[in-house]
């Protein structure tokens, strides 16, 4: 079932909307045709191995890239999908603050997909490192190009989920942002003046 | 969409074959930097040689910080009985990096390392910048000393020293009331003169830590007395001196002191060492801990802080 479910290629559907439709993504979702809850948690893993290929590459290379393309792959796969998770979790929450019916598992999914635009940076830096024309420079500059772009398939596929505009849908999207922001901010604070006192005393 | 599918599957097709590039690039460019490319040391097993390092002051409770601190007399015994009871320890190295310290604390060290002689494991010692008064003393257990060329030894003598405040206590009109159940209760007290007794007394303390220094050196070094004495007048010197005079066997740096230790024990000259250096998150900790303490490159003199305590008899090369 899962071989011809794969055969078929409706999963392709998914990723391509997710580059190219977003709205029409979160209808793919919403129908549940095909099941994509598992399938979302594949975004994570392919953007993990992609953005350690990506610092190897950048990076001095040493033996230790072995440890990071293995054991580093699944540790950072595992952030990503938590950190996908607790972002879907305060984006429905901040749903719920605008009055509309809670949807963690659409929002984990749509939050997974929308990941994928991320794996352009491995073909994108390369060519930048292989002509040796400001490699870092072009990383950090197609890092925040292909995260706006993330940023733009979520909001949108906020806003068909919710039927709102852009942006509500926006103020749905940097809620956890802000939330987590805020709170590590005066975190970090707190955690420094403890801690210097701790040491000056 | 079956068209625009097939572009979707084109497009993973690439990503993946530039993960494989980026792998198998990654990849050359560690075996050209690093040979095999793979390789994993692990910690170092079989027997060895292993290591204890004394440095700063020698004082039997170091100075301690939430971050680390100047191993005390204790720690360095409790290195040297970890290594004894290791079956793997087939000689040791001390590396020695001191001015010297408190007499009670330096002679339960060398104790220490006379007793490990005497169960015939090779004490090799390593002179780094100094290794002076205390510091050469401790140096005298072990069966061969290496110091540097520039390495500052010698300084065989007790000193004991207290400042007299008295004259400044007279400008600022302060007087200190003491109430004593002796007469020499406040020997050696800042505010006030010594008294003939009282430095009488304190010399013959001296005398005494003084004769033993020199027993315990001229034991270590298998010289006499007499040999010694001479020499053995407070002065400092250099690694050249050292070795014309005898309280050095032989001119060399630590790894020298490695091979010699290898060598007496009949280990192979690969043969693993013990050290005992900081990881780097602890060196890290160490160095955060001394910026906020204060504490310097330099070492720094706890009598400074401690005007209370500022009487006490010392194998100390004062610097």
């Amino acid at each position: 079932m899962i071989l011809n479910e794969l055969k078929s290629l409706r999963w392709a559907d998914l990723l391509l909307y997710s580059l190219l439709d977003p709205r029409s993504l979160y209808r793919q979702i919403n129908r549940n045709e095909p099941k994509a809850f598992t399938l979302s948690f594949v975004m994570p893993a392919i953007v993990a191995i992609v953005e350690i290929l990506t610092l190897s590459l950048l990076g001095k290379q040493t033996p230790f890239f072995y440890y990071k393309v293995t054991y580093g792959w699944i540790l950072l796969f595992l952030c990503q999908a938590l950190a996908s998770m607790i972002a879907a979790s305060l984006m429905d929450m901040a749903s719920q603050f605008f009055g509309w019916k809670g949807n963690i598992r659409e929002f984990i999914i749509l939050i997974n997909f929308s990941l994928f635009p991320r794996v352009f940076i491995l073909p994108l830096v390369y060519i930048f490192r292989v002509f040796n024309f400001a490699p870092l420079f072009f990383h950090a500059f197609f890092s925040l190009g292909l995260l706006v772009w993330s940023a733009l398939v979520v909001i949108q596929g906020v806003s068909e989920m919710h039927s709102c505009n852009f942006g509500k849908a926006t103020l749905v999207f940097l809620f956890p942002a802000i939330l987590i922001g805020t709170t590590l901010f005066f975190m970090m604070i707190l955690l420094a003046i403890c801690g210097i006192g701790y040491i000056s005393i | 969409m079956d068209r625009n599918r097939k572009l979707l599957i084109s497009i993973l097709a690439l990503l993946v074959l530039s993960s494989v590039i980026a792998i198998v690039d990654i990849s050359m460019n560690m075996q050209q930097k690093h040979g095999m490319g793979i390789s994993l040391t692990g910690p170092p097993v079989g027997p060895g040689v292993g290591v204890v390092r004394i440095e700063g002051p020698i004082q039997l409770n170091g100075i301690q910080s939430p971050f680390g601190g100047m191993p005390s007399a204790e720690q360095v015994i409790r290195r040297l009985n970890e290594l004894e009871q290791n079956g793997d320890i087939r000689a040791i190295v001390v590396r020695i990096n001191s001015p010297g310290g408190t007499v009670g604390a330096t002679q339960e060290i060398y104790e220490k390392l006379w007793r490990l002689r005497k169960k015939n494991i090779p004490i090799i010692a390593s002179m780094g910048e100094i290794a002076a008064s205390g510091g050469y003393y401790i140096a005298s257990a072990c069966n061969v000393i290496v110091a540097n060329h520039g390495t500052i030894t010698g300084s065989i003598g007790v000193i004991a020293m207290s400042p007299n405040l008295r004259g400044l206590f007279e400008k600022l009109g302060i007087s200190m009331t003491v109430i004593k159940s002796g007469r020499y209760k406040d020997i050696l007290s800042a505010f006030r003169e010594i008294s003939p007794e009282e430095r009488q007394l304190i010399q013959e303390i001296i005398d005494s830590s003084y004769r033993k220094f020199l027993k315990d050196v001229a034991r270590g070094r298998q010289m006499s007395e007499s040999d010694l004495e001479p020499i053995a007048d407070g002065r400092v010197m250099g690694g050249e001196s050292a070795l014309k005079y005898k309280l050095v066997d032989a001119l060399g740096t630590f790894e020298d002191a490695l091979d010699k230790a290898r060598q007496l024990s009949k280990l192979s000259e690969d043969a693993p060492v013990y050290d005992e250096t900081r990881t780097p998150f602890e060196q890290l900790l160490f160095d955060i801990g001394g910026r906020f303490t204060g504490q310097g490159i330099t070492v720094p003199d706890p009598r400074g802080l401690q005007f209370e305590n500022s009487y006490r008899v010392e194998y100390r090369c004062v610097q």
